[in-house]
């Protein structure tokens, strides 16, 4: 009895097996352009994540540059205002497609594009922060204004 | 250029380069201040609004790295390291805040007034930072 048993699952296993190597063997181009294709979209995610992370690392650089102004006048303060509240808005944005991607992550897909994406996006707020901070700020901290006058006279 | 620092840089960054995943920071601290000009050195976000006397704020070692806290004195040529931090990692944390700020640059004026600094020098190799109280 055991044996007939054994032998059924034998045939049912040898039945599967023939089967999907049927498949397979009618079929393997199928299956590679699926690959390919698949591939292509996780190459053109690289791509798109590598061309943001850059104009971002780039918006950082300029608004770093800012910094080192001199003496603006009431129209540039409002013009840095208003720059503040657009980079504000922008990382507001950037973040929402952070998120998005929150199953590719899990999968490791692209991790090292978005993880330099993700810097980029928390160097922004850094960087926008900071300018917020010299500009209208630390000016308002009087030891601060002190400690710049003092120096001067060094 | 004469490079000096304040307690607060040296005790964090003993306690940094203690840890293994933070221990490119003797590195790249040579690599970013030693050998530069004044001019040179005279990028990164400037907190203090001074061509002078800037207070800078630089990252290093790329996205997510450290952050170092400088001043800089044109006149004399000095450079005053004045805290550093790392953005990521066990030790990481983010921005310090302004008042955080505000304090770093008052106690480096009363370092420099009262000499309370240490000197900063390379080892022969030029591969390691060592503190001489001034």
């Amino acid at each position: 009895m055991e044996t007939i048993t054994h032998k059924a699952e034998i045939e049912n296993t040898f039945s599967r097996i023939r089967t999907i190597s049927f498949e397979e063997k009618k079929s393997p181009l199928l299956y590679e352009e699926k690959v390919n294709a698949f591939l292509d979209v996780i190459i053109e995610l690289k791509k798109i994540l590598i061309e943001k992370t850059q104009i971002i690392n780039n918006i950082n650089e300029r608004i770093e540059k800012l910094t080192w102004f001199n003496d603006l006048d009431e129209d540039c303060m409002m013009l840095i205002n208003d720059l503040i509240s657009s980079a504000k808005d922008l990382r507001s944005s950037l973040i929402r497609q952070y998120v998005s991607m929150n199953l590719i992550r899990k999968k490791a897909i692209a991790k090292d594009e978005i993880r330099d994406f993700k810097n980029a996006i928390d160097e922004l707020k850094e960087t926008y922060e900071d300018l917020e901070s010299i500009f209208f700020y630390l000016p308002k901290i009087k030891e601060f204004v002190e400690t710049t006058k003092q120096l001067s006279l060094i | 250029m004469e490079f000096y620092c304040i307690d607060d840089f040296k005790t964090e960054f003993e306690k940094l380069i203690s840890k293994k995943s933070y221990s490119s920071l003797n590195q790249d601290i040579i690599d970013y201040f030693f050998g530069k000009s004044f001019q040179e050195l005279c990028s990164g976000t400037r907190l203090n609004n001074s061509d002078e006397t800037p207070y800078i704020k630089k990252r290093l070692s790329g996205r997510g790295g450290f952050r170092v806290y400088f001043l800089l004195i044109m006149k004399d040529e000095n450079l005053y390291l004045m805290f550093v931090h790392p953005k990521t990692g066990s030790m990481g944390s983010d921005n310090i805040n302004d008042e955080s700020k505000a304090y770093l640059y008052k106690k480096v004026l009363n370092c420099i007034k009262t000499n309370d600094l240490y000197k900063i020098e390379l080892n022969t190799t030029n591969k390691k930072l060592f503190f001489i109280k001034v």
